[in-house]
């Protein structure tokens, strides 16, 4: 009778990618096994005698070596390691020194590339882990857990909030030039069934029409159908971008109470008309609800209540997102949604502002990464020569609004980095001079606080006061010698691999197993993509936006490109799940215990890891000349 | 007479080696029951070993179906069905089997005894005999090995799955004579190359410390 190793297959299936192997093969592949028992005595033996081979760490721990005795990589329970020799054909050069005694198994060559042959799945991981690329398969698709290998992207209903506007409309603009007459377009409406016209004069937008206007000012005001559209359109109306996404469209819609969005491409002209029913069909309600109730609030106590409802609901939201970025950007949008309802609950007791203003966004509202626990990180940018009197009616905004989002559930900063404090109050030359001084004297102290002001949003006031500014901003951080010591900085915080891949607990204390994967992770990323954008001079804050415009670099290479991009997919996703299984205890909201992790991820987290190590080195080689 | 007394000499030549260049076959069997008299061996299973190695291939299982057997009262013996034993080996072939393997090589089981005298008892009928170099158990390695060491020896914690948990080995949780026979192989490379052996030890002085 055939034997059958329950224990050993049962080890294998939660040891990717043997998980992907049907049941046949699998046994096949236990019955060729060899177990070795690895210690002092008899390690020598492994290479010399079983190899070339897959290795399998069934238990103990081992360090892979280099000829010269460098460290590679530290191996426990799970680890796979020999098969480089096999996919390049290249002799074993490595060596092996034993940690803790423990048992190893191999599968030799012959049975390598029989599995191989017979699963493209099997043969797809090995090629990856070759290649270093063990952090594709999640791109997108979120964290794998292990037994759910095979799982494909599906797309789900509430993702599509984060597609780009582009992505999401259907046809060119029904457009007409403001000289049309009111018949020619509620003809063009009736031909195109649409609900509204764009009005275009050389390829610029000047305004729309909407079934809405011909009712209400043409037939009700009995106007003749023979006149100009211009006389009668909505002027300069409110616009999205193609670039941005639906959840930025849902909440200027319902800010402004509009059903029609003309949407325009980066040279502003028009790519066509988003509407509230393209958008209602493109997701639930929930977010939809969500934000116009934020809007609707008529007072801060019906805001804050509608605020308390966001833990609950995001929960709800995360668990089906497609991936952590969305529910960054949905909260970021949700803090967006509530500044601008605050600043307008303000203005309603104090007068519109007294003068042009930008009320903005640094940090992880900047970036768009935020999270639940994240704190508020914002400011004001005035207009110049502001009266006292002037001055105080921000101040007394700044105030109102940053009580107010505290109330809404995001903590006040502890740094003091919002607009209630006056050093975050400044007319263009104030910012200026502040940005100059971190430029110039980056003192550890500066450069944390560059870390955050450099990734700044508007979130709600005067356009070009904003454009401004951030142009003459991102040209400072055009400065090699600020480059540099901004290379230096964030090339001191080490990757919790050590020298030995071997996780290393980041916390102290009874935490100390844990490992902080913002601070050691996410926020290290942010720092070496925001070195190339600042570089670069671009002035978009989101890590993922910018890589994507970092594509032409000729600093960044396509692969550390993409590279960095999944590593940050990848933790982000990581990052959320923790978030959700510790919802409501005390547990740290961004460390948690590789040890608890399943097999894949964990080999995922160890890839992250090495990706932002090799970054890490990159931009201290490319910047780190410059400066003090 | 004489090569009865040559085959004895190269029997003690072959146990002066060092241990590690033996051949050992790791071995379990299930029973309906603890009395040897009375009760019949349901399964068993096992496998070579070439230190540091074990070999899966090697790999042997046997179950055995029996006219007279009532599984007792329970239906379920060591995890075994009644269906199970549709796929029945015939006893003698799978006996001889064994005797053939354990030719100069070293039995080893956890808590021999049983085992043994189960053995031997279903051999005789076929004018079976077994004659390994020697046997090996790892119970009793460890019972000696924690006297030795003065330490307290609780009930239970002799048993296969308490003796790898000190040596760090992972938790096999079936209760399987293959299972059981590799997961014994394993627990005696750790015990050997930990406690009992240098380089240099030889066979006959590993098997003392284990022997009853």
């Amino acid at each position: 009778m055939q034997p059958e190793f329950d224990d050993v297959k049962r080890f294998l299936l939660n040891c990717p990618p043997f998980d992907v192997l049907n049941d046949e093969t699998l046994n096949a592949c236990v019955q060729q096994l060899k177990a070795i028992y690895l210690n002092e005595q008899t390690v020598e033996t492994l290479f010399k005698q079983h190899s070339p081979a897959l290795y399998i760490v069934r238990s103990g721990g081992y360090d892979l070596l280099l000829p010269n005795g460098h460290l590679i990589e530290h191996l426990e329970a799970y680890d796979l390691f020999g098969y480089p020799s096999m996919l390049s054909g290249r002799e074993v050069k490595n060596k092996l020194s034993v940690v803790h005694d423990g048992i190893v198994y191999i599968v030799p060559e012959r049975v390598f590339h029989q599995l191989r042959r017979e699963s493209n799945a099997f043969e797809q991981y090995f090629i990856r882990a070759h290649e270093r690329r063990l952090l594709e398969e999640t791109a997108g698709s979120g964290v794998l857990q292990a037994g759910q290998a095979s799982r494909r992207r599906e797309p789900i209903a509430n993702n599509q909030l984060d597609l780009r506007i582009a992505e999401v409309i259907q046809k060119a603009p029904i457009s007409l030039p403001s000289t049309a007459s009111i018949q020619e377009a509620a003809q063009a409406m009736r031909e195109h069934k649409v609900s509204s016209v764009m009005v275009v004069d050389d390829e610029r937008m000047v305004g729309i029409l909407t079934d809405r206007d011909l009712r209400n000012r043409v037939v009700a005001e009995g106007l003749p159908f023979t006149l100009n559209i211009n006389a009668v359109m909505t002027q300069a109306p409110r616009s999205v971008y193609g670039k941005q996404t639906l959840i930025d469209a849902l909440a200027v819609m319902t800010q402004y109470n509009v059903h029609h969005l003309p949407v325009l491409d980066d040279d502003d002209k028009p790519l066509g008309m988003l509407t509230n029913t393209d958008l209602m069909r493109q997701q639930r309600s929930e977010p939809v609800m969500l934000i116009s109730a934020l809007n609707k609030a008529d007072s801060l106590e019906a805001l804050v209540a509608e605020a308390a409802q966001i833990p609950v609901y995001m929960r709800t939201f995360a668990a089906s997102a497609g991936h952590g970025s969305a529910v960054g950007r949905l909260l970021a949008s949700l803090t967006d949604t509530m500044t601008r309802r605050l600043i307008e609950l303000y203005e309603r007791e104090h007068g519109v502002a007294p003068a042009r203003y930008a009320w903005l966004a640094f940090g992880s509202q900047g970036r768009e990464d935020q999270t639940l626990s994240s704190d508020q990180d914002n400011g004001l940018l005035l207009a110049d020569n502001l009266t006292e009197e002037q001055l105080q009616w921000f101040a007394g905004l700044a105030e109102f609004v940053c009580q107010g989002l505290y109330q809404c559930g995001i903590p006040l900063c502890p740094g003091n980095i919002m607009a209630s404090n006056p050093d975050c109050r400044h007319p263009l030359d104030g910012w200026l001079a502040r940005f100059r001084e971190w430029t110039r004297s980056p003192t550890p102290k500066a450069l944390m606080y560059c870390q955050i002001f450099f990734d700044s949003r508007m979130v709600m006031g005067n356009k070009q006061l904003y454009n401004n500014y951030r142009e003459q901003v991102a040209k400072l951080g055009q400065s090699e010698f600020f480059l540099g010591n901004l290379a230096r900085l964030q090339n001191n915080v080490s990757v919790p691999l050590g020298l030995f891949n071997r996780f290393r607990g980041t916390e102290s204390g009874k935490d100390s197993d844990l490992i902080d994967i913002k601070r050691y992770g996410i926020a290290v990323i942010n720092d070496i993509v925001r070195t190339y954008s600042l570089h670069a001079g671009l002035t978009a804050p989101q890590t993922l936006q910018r890589l994507q415009l970092l594509q032409q670099s000729r600093l960044l290479s396509p692969r550390d490109n993409q590279a960095l991009g999944e590593a940050w997919q990848f933790l982000t996703q990581l990052r959320l799940q923790h978030q959700l299984e510790v919802w409501g205890t005390d547990a740290a909201k961004n460390a948690l215990d590789p040890d608890d992790l399943s097999t894949l991820t964990r080999r995922q987290l160890k890839s992250a890891f090495r990706v932002i190590r090799d970054s890490q080195q990159g931009v201290a080689l490319k910047f780190g000349r410059g400066g003090a | 007479m004489f090569t009865a007394v040559e085959h004895w000499w190269q029997r003690q030549q072959q146990l002066q080696k060092p241990w590690q260049q033996q051949r050992y076959i790791a071995f379990d069997a299930e029973m309906s029951g603890l009395e040897v008299k009375q009760d019949q061996l349901l399964s068993m299973g096992w496998l070579t070993m070439r230190p540091p190695v074990i070999d899966y291939g090697s790999a042997h299982y046997h179950l055995f179906s029996h006219a007279e057997l009532d599984l007792k009262q329970s239906p379920v013996v060591h995890g075994l069905l009644s269906a199970d034993f549709e796929n029945s080996s015939d006893l003698r072939s799978s006996l001889e089997a064994l005797a053939s393997e354990l030719e100069g090589a070293i039995l080893l089981c956890h808590n021999i005894t049983l085992d043994w005298n189960f053995l031997r008892r279903a051999a005789k009928p076929f004018g079976i005999r077994f004659k390994p170099l020697a046997l090996i158990d790892t119970l009793r390695f460890e019972y000696r090995r924690m006297q030795r060491q003065q330490h307290h020896i609780e009930r239970g914690s002799l048993s296969l799955q308490a003796c790898r948990k000190r040596y760090g080995l992972p938790d096999y949780n079936s209760h399987h004579a293959l299972s059981d026979a590799l997961a014994c192989a394993e627990l005696f490379l750790a015990q050997a190359y930990r406690y009992g052996a240098t380089e240099h030890t030889t066979t006959r002085s590993l098997a003392q410390v284990s022997r009853r």
